[in-house]
């Protein structure tokens, strides 16, 4: 399938010839040729019709209006980071949001920002401490877009202090599948963005839950999420060269790498931590996770992962202190002390020690360094998996899950099928003060079929695993199989998700790949009186 | 190296557009956060090096073919190397040589641009690169009374480079040299009519062949004079000599400085004194391949093991860390009177003046866009003038705050150090 010569004229007289392409060489490089597993399958890399780029909702509803009525789907995204901006097969068009790249307001007063998708992280916080002010970032990184829709589930280095995507979105604008435009919560009232649910219709349930539809519904074209207070200086003071660039220790500001004698202690260590809300960043990193954020090349990563692995004394996490005042600085630091002097906790050197210390903080902070975190984890032949869980004692709960998912990952190693990476457990982390808990962890597969295959498996389980053991909420829900699977054991949402995407693309143009299809299934009868995480 | 081989490049590449951006770290505003001025101005992921390394997967086995919209995304970019700098932050891969190669592979398969096929073949009749080059090379220096390095023995030989020998707006800043290495008492000379191209340019613009036979011709008029040292005021130049002709092997032991880092020696040695006040507030705008692409190359063989990209032996990639960042500096901070507020994006991360890669030739609206850029950016530090160091950005800079009607003024920084002493 291709383009039809009417359509493209059509998208062209609204965005003019210089913002839409067909030409190979513009939507081949949309999408990373996949050439091993066109090796595997003997197919080629599903590739988009064209590529537009829109500067504005009205633009963006234009397109998606004609879509609708030339039968050709579309799928939009931002920056882009992963798979599930790419087409799955012929028939689709990327709206590439590049030129929405505009913050829109920063409210300093009521403490929140709005923006488009193509603004990243790393601009709006920026521009946030400026005035004295913090977003949360997805752990992703700051490359990432801001739009608190786009980053899936938001989850970050920052979240222990400031929350995620699902809790931190307030009004939003949102052109709907098939092509209306919906301004949602406080915006669609009274055209202010401070609130997501009210005065006006309060869509959030619709367009996001944990996660988002991930293009499946339609395009999100400006947003608003919640600020936070922000201690530390307008700029971070960042010297050096790249890739070796240093800073100094922000005044009222430390970090520490604690290591403990049992998982137990490192896990009532972080629940102390948060419990007591003295944390700016709280996460439980492996080693790895660590030396990955000093090293300026792979080889010097191996090295000192390969030199600090035996410096530990089992689990550890990684926390970063922001004093308000001298004051509160001083408080925070003695809490903290107290905590894991009793826990038997140890300081890592490599971290405490002045010349390495500011580095680290701003890492975490902007985060920076989580493309060398995740490059050697994020391949087509692995899996990445991770479970949100908000109970009383989300950290144990998220501990037993990953610990539980790492014996079915060593497992596969044990059969060569999986490579050995000792990058677990990749995440472990309480967000807001310990409201919840967030676990991933992730496997490195081979390019081979059986390996795939064992990924395969692996990655259905994780699900099962996690909602068969009442862990939390799958982060990793994407597409119509694992709704499906999860779906059931939690009051039958899906059919209420499947509802939603029949009833707000009747045209099916939104591509939904990564989100549910509005189609009814067989198997689409509700289950009554059966919840298991409800029970 | 053929584009099959730069194959691995391409899967390593994550996708995480970083190369669009300076560093993540150094965002410090909204309006100056992009690197690269070609997705800047383009916006298709396609002009982004993340965009030109997916599409090579396809022009190596020859699945895509070459058409006028395939020319026109691989001419636009000025070969500045700013996403290479920004993707090496955090990854172990090459960006610049593969974005490169696909230009030698153009060449070679007779897929160029007419405009730059006749810039190269000047080049090839008569040395120089500038278009419309009609008066001698060494015309500038007469009556100067400056020694020949093809006839008198001397230890240093100013290459002055092709701009600022064929235009009559540059030629000031090799006067200045000339004066300030006269009074520093250094012993050196010019070749006159017998100075050629570096050939840095058509290596950029993907004609290798053409630039080897430059370096060959180059160095084997070096070799000829006993010279040790070659300074030159032009970045294109400095980077040729200094980095591409040790790339291939052709440099030997010539010391090649810039001509900044010539005068911070001298006035380091107390040789040169700069004492007459110069009240300006200048900003400075490091040349791109003076800055990032001005560290030495890095010779390395050896074999990738595994797939997480280590290599036997340790490889270090060029991530823009030993380029010239501070002799300039240091130059103008030497200066009395001179106040230097920096921009936004600096040194390893600066924006490109628009000028390189053949786009000043090919695509001049985009050229001119690209040192608009710079120029908001200057003006927005409140400097009366830009300073640089090469002919190619001062010469741009020049024409588009003319053709616009800034109030800012453009500058070499010898200009500068000469009034000083």
């Amino acid at each position: 399938m291709s383009i039809s010569k009417e359509l493209y004229k059509a998208l062209e007289d609204v965005l003019g010839p210089d913002n839409i392409s067909e030409d190979p060489v513009i939507t081949y490089s949309y999408v990373p040729r996949n050439r091993a597993a066109e090796k595997a399958t003997g197919m080629s890399t599903p590739m988009f019709e064209a590529i537009t780029l829109p500067e504005n909702t009205e633009q963006v509803q234009a397109i998606v209006k004609l879509c609708n009525k030339y039968k050709m789907q579309y799928k939009a995204a931002s920056t882009g980071w992963g798979p599930y901006g790419n087409p799955t097969a012929p028939g689709c068009i990327r709206i590439d949001l590049r030129r929405m790249n505009r913050i829109i307001e920063i409210n300093e007063k009521n403490m929140y920002a709005v923006v488009e998708p193509y603004v990243l992280y790393a601009t709006l916080h920026a521009e946030c401490m400026k005035r004295g002010l913090n977003c949360n970032i997805t752990g992703a990184g700051s490359n990432c877009s801001a739009l608190p829709l786009a980053a899936h589930a938001n989850l970050g280095q920052l979240s222990v202090s400031g929350s995620w995507g699902e809790r931190n979105l307030l009004a939003f604008e949102w052109v709907t599948p098939d092509g209306e435009i919906v301004k949602a919560g406080s915006f669609g009232s009274i055209g202010e963005w401070f609130s997501g649910d009210g005065p006006g219709p309060s869509l959030r349930g619709l367009i996001r839950g944990d996660g988002t539809p991930l293009g499946g519904l339609g395009v999100y074209t400006k947003a608003a999420q919640k600020l936070y207070h922000w201690p530390g200086p307008s700029v971070f003071p960042v010297e050096g060269v790249s890739p070796q660039y240093h800073s100094p220790v922000t005044p009222n500001f430390m970090i520490r790498y604690f290591h403990f004698p049992s998982a137990q202690a490192q896990g009532d260590t972080m629940m102390k931590i948060a419990e007591s809300e003295i944390a700016f960043i709280l996460m439980g990193f492996n080693i790895s996770m660590i030396t990955s954020n000093i090293a300026t090349s792979n080889y010097e990563e191996r090295e000192l992962a390969k030199e600090y692995l035996h410096k530990v004394q089992g689990p550890g996490c990684v926390i970063i202190l922001a004093g308000n005042s001298p004051g509160d600085f001083e408080y925070k630091k003695e809490v903290l002390q107290q905590i894991v002097e009793a826990e038997k906790g140890k300081s890592l050197d490599l971290v405490e020690d002045p010349r390495n210390a500011g580095g680290y903080i701003w890492r975490w902070t902007r985060p920076t360094g989580s493309i060398r975190e995740v490059k050697f984890r994020a391949n087509p032949s692995g899996i990445g998996a991770g479970m949100l869980s908000c109970s009383a004692e989300p950290y144990p709960l998220m501990y037993k899950y990953v610990g539980t998912m790492v014996m079915d990952k060593m497992n596969l190693i044990k059969r060569g099928l999986a490579r050995l990476e000792s990058a677990d457990p990749f995440v472990l982390q309480l967000v807001e003060n310990g409201h919840g808990g967030h676990g991933e962890f992730m496997v490195e597969g081979y390019d081979n079929p059986e390996s795939r295959k064992a990924m395969e498996t692996l990655s259905n389980k994780v699900i099962e695993t996690g909602v068969n053991g009442c862990y939390g909420v799958p982060t990793s829900t994407w597409g119509d199989r694992l709704h499906d699977m999860f779906g059931p054991r939690a009051s039958n949402y899906h059919l209420w998700l499947r509802k939603v995407k029949k009833t707000f693309d009747p045209n099916e143009a939104s591509e939904c790949s990564n989100y549910i299809s509005g189609k009814e299934k067989p198997g689409d009868q509700p289950i009554k009186g059966f919840s298991s995480l409800s029970n | 190296m053929p584009l099959k081989d730069y194959l691995r490049e391409t899967e390593v590449c994550c996708g995480c557009s970083c190369c669009k951006f300076i560093p993540l770290e150094k965002i410090k505003t909204e309006r100056y956060s992009y690197a690269c001025p070609s997705v800047a101005k383009y916006n298709f992921n396609t002009y982004a090096a993340f965009g030109r390394l997916a599409f090579l997967k396809y022009l190596a086995d020859n699945s895509l073919e070459y058409s006028d919209k395939v020319l026109e995304v691989i001419y636009n970019c000025q070969m500045c190397g700013a996403c290479d700098i920004s993707c090496k932050y955090a990854m172990d891969m090459d960006v610049l040589e593969p974005i490169n190669e696909i230009r030698i592979k153009c060449v070679d398969d007779g897929q160029t641009l007419p405009v730059l096929d006749k810039l190269v073949d000047n080049m090839r009749k008569q040395g120089t690169m500038v278009p419309g080059a009609k008066v001698k090379r060494g015309e500038w220096a007469s009556g100067l009374n400056i020694k020949d390095i093809t006839k008198d023995k001397v230890e240093v030989y100013f290459h002055v480079g092709c701009l600022t020998s064929y235009n009559k707006d540059m030629s000031k800043v090799a006067k200045a040299t000339v004066d300030l290495m006269q009074k520093a008492g250094v012993n050196f000379g010019i070749a006159g009519e017998n100075e050629s191209c570096c050939g840095g340019r058509a290596y950029q613009m993907g004609y290798k062949e053409d630039f080897l036979k430059q370096a060959k011709k180059n160095m084997e008029m070096i070799k000829e004079s006993g010279v040790k040292t070659l300074v030159t005021g032009c970045a294109d130049g400095y980077n040729a000599f200094k980095v591409l002709y040790d790339k291939f092997e052709l440099k030997g032991s010539l010391e090649v400085l810039h001509t900044t880092e010539y005068f911070a020696r001298l006035i380091k040695d107390g040789k040169l004194k700069p004492t007459k006040k110069v009240d300006i507030k200048v900003t400075y705008h490091d040349p791109c391949r003076l800055g990032r692409l001005g560290e030495p190359w890095i010779h390395w063989k050896g074999e990738e093991i595994g797939r997480t990209r280590i290599f036997n032996p340790p490889r270090e990639f060029m991530r823009g860390t030993y380029g010239i960042y501070e002799p300039p500096r240091d130059v103008l901070k030497s200066i009395p009177g001179v106040k230097l507020v920096e921009m936004d994006r600096i040194k390893e991360y600066a924006w490109c003046c628009g000028s390189g890669g053949g786009v000043r030739e090919s695509n001049p609206d985009f050229a001119k866009w690209t040192a608009r850029e710079r120029i908001a950016e200057a003006e927005s530090t409140g400097a009366e003038a830009i300073v640089t160091a090469c002919p190619w950005c001062e010469s741009l800079f020049g024409d588009a705050i003319k053709e616009n009607g800034n109030a800012l003024k453009v500058y070499d920084i010898v200009e500068i150090l000469n009034i000083a002493i």
